[in-house]
């Protein structure tokens, strides 16, 4: 269940990062309205996943895949370059997570 | 012989160091209040604390605040690398501090692997540092 509300944290923070992106410093009206709701679900569902997890884990594992679904959503739907550091970088987390997971962290 | 005269770089009395230090200041405290942040969060419970809930919700907007303030002048990339790595790294760090959390050293390493993948991440997403001319990370920006 953890890992449930954890995945739901991460898709709501990655479009905390897109939407903020996109508020141009917090102009634009309905990309700051994204970023504060999308923000707060994101917010709720880490507190649900830190029940479980250690915050050092939870946020880590939060933040960093957040980061990866940015740039893959970015690839994918916003025509922006998958370079191979961008590839690199994703296998890194990726990595990591599998190794936190061995590690019994998580 | 030759006197060295001018060392090349320095002559030019620019308060540009004042300038350029605002932005990272704002982006240093935005990364404090982003430790904070996942510490409240941590702390409330899942949202049934109403004391470090409120916490939370105002860490959050302190953190947005800066970093958008930090942004406008630092490369975006760059500056939710540092962002990012100060919030992961202090949440690691203090989590032990707060909380009844143990940080030993196998997963403190896997922390760190994912913890510079996420900051390399940020970089390679910089449209600046990917740019085709290899610019300086810090040219001058005109304020």
């Amino acid at each position: 269940m953890s890992w449930l509300y954890l995945a739901v944290a991460v898709v709501f923070e990655a479009a905390v990062g897109i939407s903020a992106g996109n508020a141009d410093g917090f102009k634009k009206l309905w990309w700051t309205v994204a970023t504060l709701v999308s923000g707060a679900i994101a917010t709720l569902f880490l507190s649900l996943a830190l029940l479980t997890f250690d915050v050092g884990v939870g946020y880590a594992l939060w933040t960093s895949l957040a980061g990866v679904g940015i740039v893959v959503i970015g690839a994918g739907f916003l025509s922006q370059k998958l370079t191979w550091k961008k590839l690199l970088g994703i296998a890194i987390v990726i990595g990591g997570v599998v190794g936190l997971n061995l590690a019994g962290a998580s | 012989m030759t006197t060295a005269s001018a060392s090349a770089t320095t002559g030019t009395p620019a308060p540009v160091p004042e300038k350029r230090g605002k932005p990272w200041l704002a982006l240093l405290v935005a990364g404090a209040f982003e430790v904070g942040y996942a510490l409240s969060v941590n702390g409330s419970a899942g949202f049934t604390d109403p004391l470090w809930s409120s916490i939370a919700v105002v860490f959050f907007l302190f953190t947005l605040f800066f970093l958008s303030v930090a942004l406008k002048k630092i490369d975006v990339g760059v500056g939710y690398a540092v962002w990012a790595g100060i919030g992961a790294i202090g949440a690691a760090v203090l989590g032990p501090v707060f909380f009844d959390e143990t940080l030993t050293p196998l997963k403190a390493f896997w922390l760190a692997v994912v913890i510079a993948g996420v900051v390399w991440l940020k970089l390679a997403d910089s449209p600046k540092l990917d740019g085709p001319k290899p610019a300086r990370a810090e040219t001058d920006t005109t304020s």
